[in-house]
């Protein structure tokens, strides 16, 4: 459970593996989609989430209780794996979990921010990332945003929260804040990864995954006509932008559509392109870059059986399968058809 | 109520007056009510369209903020909702329309660019964008639909009032004020016409009288001219 001692694949893909089987495939969504929320939180009690939805079931009801399942469900699994893993594969399987640290030090400068209740901020964590129980009590406990800036000083979000605290004290709002973690996670997500074969294809998988999240942040402030710098939201790493090609693109959101399309993404994402041109929403271009990093993810699993790419394979498809469930539970609460809800899901 | 008058001129007078005054009254409260009526119809207009607006504002908002639920999660669209502190202010001034003082509101700080949000652009989601793009429509829509309505509400109180003034004068006051006259109008003629029946009385009275004493002089004169025959 550390990134000390030595690389340990094989035990982690073997674990891994045992539950990937465990997954829900067409079958059980074709049945989850017919459903109502209860009868969703009845089925998932009756398969891998039962130990979540019974601990919850006192305190959490209707949808929440299947969405707070699905959260603990996804935290405990990911935990497992980063308790199996050690070495090189521990640091590899870590920077792509961070993203959950990054969620629960954003939900507790929230909580600060707003004087949200303590228990209210803790059923909003998940815990997934590589923060033990201690440093996430602290954080629960800290009583400032500055004593979370404190706490998280020997994290990769310590240096990035304390530039960004003096912005977050002259403007008194979280947006500094809240960039300052997503680009700590961002930044240390494909740093001096190097290696192997199958690093070097985990590496592409992030790559895209850093190009997707810049082209849609480009997307969202060449539609929203803001006066910002889109060289601010830049992400280091990729592949489809550099910072003066990204300035220059998000004035023009024709321009930069094409740009999208001429590239390497441009099969993956070509109709979600066309749809964003005609229907002048985001949504479907998101869905678009969800189900492309799913196929990158999937395809990850396969080539280098014993290596990193299964364990990240596994946390992506158990990632969209708690979406998933979530998405037909939440559809199904808002009285939305089983096809628009089908439309929805991204199922690999 | 006629009968409480005292038939005088002077009243006949006082209510002639007093019909004019309500007369002109009744005009002018009729055209105000008209004018009322025009501006409530336009405003009306006005209140349907928003209403319309507002009915299928708040659908959009919550398709989207349903679809950032299931998309997103309920835990990540409350979390980007606790990102912002700052609330979306409005400021109330006043306007005339026709003498009736309706409220006109200023709203700030209602639309937010992405950097205003609270939430982290790198982060988030565009279905969160969407999500606040159309709270934020709705939020505005309400405050016009605020505007709207109380302004229509405000008129309408205006135009019963009104209205209700109109009636009184036109079917209370005014048939009263008609009634009063006619009375005092029949008794001050029936007052006139015993008044001259009265004098004629006196006439053929006076007449008879002197016929009567025209008579005793002829009479007596007679007498006394057959008297001084006999001596």
């Amino acid at each position: 459970m550390s990134a000390a001692g030595s690389s340990n694949p094989e035990y982690v893909v073997a674990r891994v593996r045992a539950r990937r089987g465990s997954l829900y495939g067409d079958e059980e969504y074709r049945k989850l989609v017919r459903m109502s929320p209860p009868e969703i939180a009845r089925f998932m009690e009756e398969s891998t989430y039962e130990a979540e939805i019974n601990a919850l079931g006192s305190r959490h009801g209707g949808v929440d209780l299947i969405e707070y399942a699905l959260n603990a469900n996804l935290a405990d699994q990911f935990e497992a794996i980063l308790d199996w893993s050690e070495g090189r594969v521990y640091d590899l399987v870590v920077r792509y979990l961070r993203k959950f640290d990054a969620w629960n030090v954003k939900t507790v400068i929230r909580g600060i921010y707003t004087d949200a209740d303590t228990e209210d901020v803790e059923v909003d964590l998940i815990r997934a990332g590589s923060f033990d129980d201690r440093r996430i009590q602290r954080l629960l406990e800290a009583d400032s945003i500055e004593a979370v800036v404190e706490i998280l000083e020997d994290t990769i979000y310590g240096e990035p929260l304390e530039a960004a605290y003096a912005d977050f004290q002259e403007a008194d709002v979280l947006v500094p804040l809240e960039n300052a973690v997503d680009r700590a996670f961002y930044d240390h997500l494909l740093g001096s990864l190097g290696g192997d074969e199958p690093t070097r294809q985990y590496e592409r998988f992030l790559k895209a995954e850093v190009d997707f999240r810049n082209a849609r942040n480009a997307l969202r402030l060449a539609r929203s006509g803001a006066d910002l710098d889109p060289a601010d939201y830049f992400i280091e790493g990729g592949e489809l932008f550099d910072r003066a090609t990204l300035s220059r693109l998000a004035a023009n959101l024709d321009e930069l559509v094409t740009y999208i399309a001429d590239s390497t993404y441009g099969d993956d994402l070509g109709d979600a392109l066309r749809e964003l041109e005609e229907a002048d929403s985001l949504i479907a271009f998101e869905h678009a870059t969800d189900a492309a990093l799913l196929t990158y993810g999937d395809r990850l699993g396969t080539i280098h059986p014993v290596s990193v790419t299964p364990i990240i394979s596994y946390i992506l498809a158990k990632e969209r399968e708690v979406e998933n469930i979530r998405a037909i539970a939440r559809g199904k609460e808002a009285g939305l058809g089983s096809d628009e809800i089908e439309s929805e899901l991204v199922i690999q | 109520m006629a009968k409480d008058v005292k038939p005088t001129r002077k009243n006949l007078m006082a209510i002639e007056d007093r019909i004019e005054l309500s007369e002109r009254g009744h005009d002018t409260l009729e055209q105000k009510r008209d004018g009322l009526i025009m501006e409530f119809m336009d405003i009306l207009d006005q209140a349907q369209d928003v209403r319309s607006d507002l009915s299928s504002d708040y659908e959009t908002a919550q398709r989207k903020i349903d679809m950032a639920r299931a998309m997103e999660g309920d835990v990540a669209v409350r979390g980007a909702a606790a990102a912002l502190k700052e609330h979306p202010e409005i400021t109330t001034q006043s306007k005339n329309i026709m003498g009736v003082v309706v409220p006109q509101i200023e709203s700030s700080k209602v639309k937010k660019s992405l950097d205003e949000r609270g939430y982290g652009l790198l982060g988030s989601s565009a279905r969160i964008d969407e999500a606040a793009d159309a709270y934020e429509e709705l939020l505005e829509t309400i405050i016009l639909a605020a505007e709207v309505e109380t302004a229509m509400k405000k008129m309408l109180t205006e135009i019963e009032t009104t209205k209700r003034r109109v009636n009184a004068l036109e079917f209370t006051l005014l048939p009263n004020l008609y009634e009063n006259q006619e009375y005092i109008e029949q008794k001050l003629e029936e007052q006139e016409r015993e008044e001259i029946f009265r004098m004629k009385k006196i006439k053929a009275k006076k007449e008879e009288a002197e016929k009567e004493e025209e008579e005793q002089a002829a009479a007596d004169a007679a007498a006394e001219t057959e008297v001084e025959a006999a001596d």
